[in-house]
């Protein structure tokens, strides 16, 4: 009898535990769905950024967390299906090689080039990859020369997912719009001002990935890309193109900084900063934007032999050094007349729009607070942009991501579930 | 360059002892009546439920018990299809009971020792609040040396000193990835003391009626030179010391009306209607001992309201050995909606429980009980993180206790 009592209360102990554990609170309000669109064969048409470019490489890591890529995966719970990356093998899984970030030296960060694992079959050239892709990215890539055959044979990227035969022959607006596509995004065109801010403004003739594409050019390009690919009725998402100045690029080294450092450096002996621009040199202001890569070593040497480079009126930093005001606010306004040419296609064509542009300004200031994290523009610890200043970090990626999910969702009815940007990282420190 | 890391910024982390937390599980008695019976169980337990019944003991007795309690919370981030689960985690709260003093005399003196806050919640760091908490552990230990008098043979007084020992272990992911894409970790372990008072008064009619009034004062707990310790890359390991905080918990008052009244013979009614002055938790201020420009003091806005519940049970004695009872009750959550988190994700909550007592000799009785807490499904956006999404979360909680009477 005790011995039954026993084994009933301990049947009873097991039975209320299980049942603890199986009651677990459910959940069910979210029921994803397609929607009006068919996204059985998605594709991606992009530059870096679709194509994963991050940290001033293309490398298996940031391949694998492109915003596409993570888009895609979300659409397999709405009908998506295979959604094939040109990826590095693991073998060559440093691709292009990248930056890494070794250490903070008074807050400096030091950085070094990834040279191992590599991806090249010959300088400039790039082991090939062409399996079918639907991740179309192409890092450089712009819009006025996704219309030019030479760009496969003058971007290496480009180059490597064509075969021999077609380089040189085949443009890339031939090579994206052939696929079969149920639905696409298309996010070009950043390129087509970036290349020319980051020359400083300056055209360099012998190469094209400096110019500034003029704004017929671009309606053209634009109009002819998107009709193309909306054949059919098919449906697809377009994304703006992000204002130059709101990437790190051109916000880490500002003229107060510089001014700091060279009023440290020479005992104060100088405190400003003087600029070639096109109306004549002038003392730099916090208007005037400097670029990452901005050599500051060469700061007060001789140039032209005259010493004080940069630091006194007659001899002024070179105009391809320094993005002033007035290019600036020229950049500003080609920005503005290619985004608004890239809404009006969309509402045109009655396809969903991502706004990068505000959504990157906002990332900019006042920044976003995304559970728990800071997000904002700044470089390194601002989490949205890797060490190359321009292209994002995973994290990034899985924003902008939700960005497009959201654009899609509000323009299709669908319901793709959101992405758990907490699971993707920012800058990786040593 | 210089402040070049501010961006991050260590956020505060959001400790708290919410509702949620609060878990009366001193009586198995009154837990199978889902809270009530203060004015109807007259025993060693009224050291916590009602320390003017306590004079009212024909004998001593002393009583030890445990529950187990499961808190069970799940997550949807919104626009997401991904359900997250809290962990499966048991923490048995327990409570001891004794009284001194002669027999059928004008008083009583007791000792209390119990845990009326704790839990456990753990959300692993693969969740999207990850960087609001991985796990949190905390327990707060009160002990309750305890007086009662008869003030005549129908009203009893008492009162006692609450000096409480508490204890709490924390973590949560940082936004700082290492080489090996992982993010960092802080842990926040410590332990505090604080100290209160339980007074209350109980008056009966014989047979027919009895109320109790108590009140349980607020214990604020100090946290003095908890440890901190920062699990982060090398790089920013300077900015992040080893260091150690103090903060402060305010646990809080709760004012408490019993009443019970037979309607049978062997079935007497018992209902407890509880305020628990939340209102003190205004904010939640950790202050480092070792600060940096990434570490800072923080401060977190809590700014809790009132709370308040009620509870229903029913007693049915069905032979001289065994009673069995049966309870139901509501409680309105202090936290307001962007202050709600992943801690204890807090709201409104309907409970019923069930329990028995069974007396195996004139010496020895055994209590069980079974409480069943569901916390209705809650939409929030944290305005400390900005986490959106819901949250739903069941509480169960058997226990067990066994006293011996002489």
């Amino acid at each position: 009898m005790k011995r039954a009592l026993n084994y009933t209360s301990l049947y009873i102990g097991f039975t209320v535990l299980a049942l603890a554990y199986s009651c677990k609170p459910e959940i069910d309000s979210f029921e994803a769905q397609a929607g009006e669109a068919d996204f059985t064969k998605y594709v991606a048409i992009g530059n870096s950024l679709t194509a994963g470019f991050a940290d001033g490489g293309l490398y298996l890591e940031g391949q694998e967390v492109a915003y596409p890529n993570l888009i895609a995966e979300q659409l397999k719970q709405v009908g998506g299906g295979e959604f094939r990356s040109p990826f590095f093998s693991q073998e060559q899984r440093n691709g292009s090689g990248y930056l890494q970030l070794t250490a903070l030296v008074d807050g400096q960060p030091q950085t070094t080039n990834v040279t191992t694992n590599l991806a090249y079959r010959a300088e400039n050239r790039l082991a090939k990859f062409t399996g079918e892709i639907e991740n179309l990215g192409v890092p450089g890539m712009r819009l006025d020369l996704a219309f030019a055959p030479p760009f496969g044979s003058l971007n290496m990227y480009f180059e490597r997912l064509l075969t021999d035969t077609e380089v040189n022959q085949r443009t890339y607006f031939d090579f994206v719009s052939t696929k079969n596509h149920t639905f696409f995004s298309f996010w070009l065109g950043n390129n087509d001002v970036l290349g020319y801010a980051m020359n400083g403004a300056f055209e360099n003739p012998q190469d094209p990935t400096t110019t500034l594409t003029s704004i017929n050019t671009f309606s053209a390009r634009y109009t002819t890309f998107i009709d193309k690919l909306t054949e059919n009725n098919r449906k697809g998402v377009v994304a703006t193109i992000p204002t130059v100045t709101s990437i790190p690029f051109f916000n880490t080294v500002t003229t107060a900084r510089l001014e700091a450092g060279v009023s440290a450096s020479t005992g104060g002996q100088f405190t400003k900063i003087y600029i070639q621009t096109a109306a004549g040199p002038r003392q730099a202001t916090s208007e005037d934007l400097f670029t990452l890569r901005f050599p500051t070593d060469t700061l007060g040497k001789t140039s032209n032999g005259i010493p004080g480079y940069g630091l006194i009126p007659q001899n002024p930093l070179a105009d391809r050094f320094v993005l002033d005001k007035d290019e600036v606010s020229e950049i500003a306004a080609r920005v503005t007349a290619f985004n608004d040419i890239i809404k009006t296609t969309a509402n045109n064509k009655n396809l969903a729009l991502a706004d990068a542009q505000a959504y990157l300004n906002r990332v900019k200031s006042p920044g976003i607070l995304y559970n728990g994290i800071g997000v904002n523009a700044s470089f390194i610890t601002g989490n949205a942009f890797s060490l190359d200043g321009i292209h994002l970090t995973p994290m990034g990626n899985a924003l902008i991501a939700n960005l497009f999910i959201d654009a899609i969702n509000s323009k299709y009815k669908s319901r793709i579930p959101k992405v758990d940007a907490t699971k993707y990282r920012g800058v990786k420190f040593p | 360059m210089k402040r070049l890391l501010l961006g991050l910024m260590l956020a505060s982390p959001s400790l708290l002892w919410a509702q949620g937390s609060q878990v009366n599980t001193q009586s198995q008695k009154a837990v199978g009546m889902s809270g009530a019976g203060s004015a109807l169980f007259i025993d060693e337990a009224s050291i916590f439920y009602s320390p003017g019944a306590l004079s009212k003991m024909d004998h001593n007795a002393i009583t030890v018990g445990a529950s187990g309690v499961m808190y069970r919370s799940a997550f949807q981030e919104r626009g997401s299809s991904d359900v997250h689960n809290t962990k499966f985690r048991i923490t048995p709260p327990f409570a001891a009971f004794a009284t001194f003093g002669p027999s059928n005399s004008w008083w009583k003196a007791g000792l209390g020792v119990y845990t009326p806050f704790g839990g456990s919640v753990d959300w692993g760091n693969e969740w999207p609040g990850r960087y609001e908490l991985n796990h949190l552990q905390l327990r707060a230990i009160f002990i309750q040396p305890t007086l009662s008098f008869k003030i005549t043979e129908n009203f009893g007084i008492g009162g006692g000193f609450v000096y409480n020992f508490g204890q709490v272990d924390l973590s949560r992911s940082l936004p700082i990835a290492g080489n090996d894409g992982q993010p960092a970790q802080a842990q926040l372990t410590g332990v505090g003391t604080g100290m209160g008072f339980n007074v209350g008064v109980h008056y009966h009619l014989e047979n027919e009626f009895a109320i109790s009034l108590s009140y349980r004062s607020k214990v604020v707990t100090k946290l003095r030179d908890g440890d901190a310790e920062f699990t982060v890359p090398a790089a920013v390991a300077a900015s992040f010391p080893n260091t150690t905080f103090d903060a402060e918990l305010p646990l809080p008052a709760s004012f408490n009306l019993g009443l019970a009244f037979p309607v049978g013979e062997k079935v007497d009614i018992a209902a407890d209607a509880t305020l628990i002055g939340y209102d003190i938790y205004k904010e939640l201020v950790f202050d480092y001992k070792d600060n940096t420009p990434l570490l800072q003091d923080t401060r977190q806005e809590k700014n809790y309201e009132n709370a308040f519940s009620g509870k229903v049970g029913i007693n049915y004695q069905t032979t001289d050995n065994l009673a069995l009872r049966a309870g139901a009750g509501y409680v309105y959550s202090p936290v307001r909606g962007p202050y709600v988190s992943p801690e204890t994700p807090d709201n409104n909550r309907v409970m019923g429980s069930v329990g028995f007592t069974y007396d195996i000799n004139d010496r020895w009785d055994i209590t069980g009980a079974y409480v069943f807490q569901h916390l209705l499904e809650r939409s929030v956006t944290s305005a400390a993180t900005g986490l959106s999404g819901t949250y739903k979360t069941n509480i169960h909680a058997p226990g067990l206790s066994l006293t011996y009477k002489w």
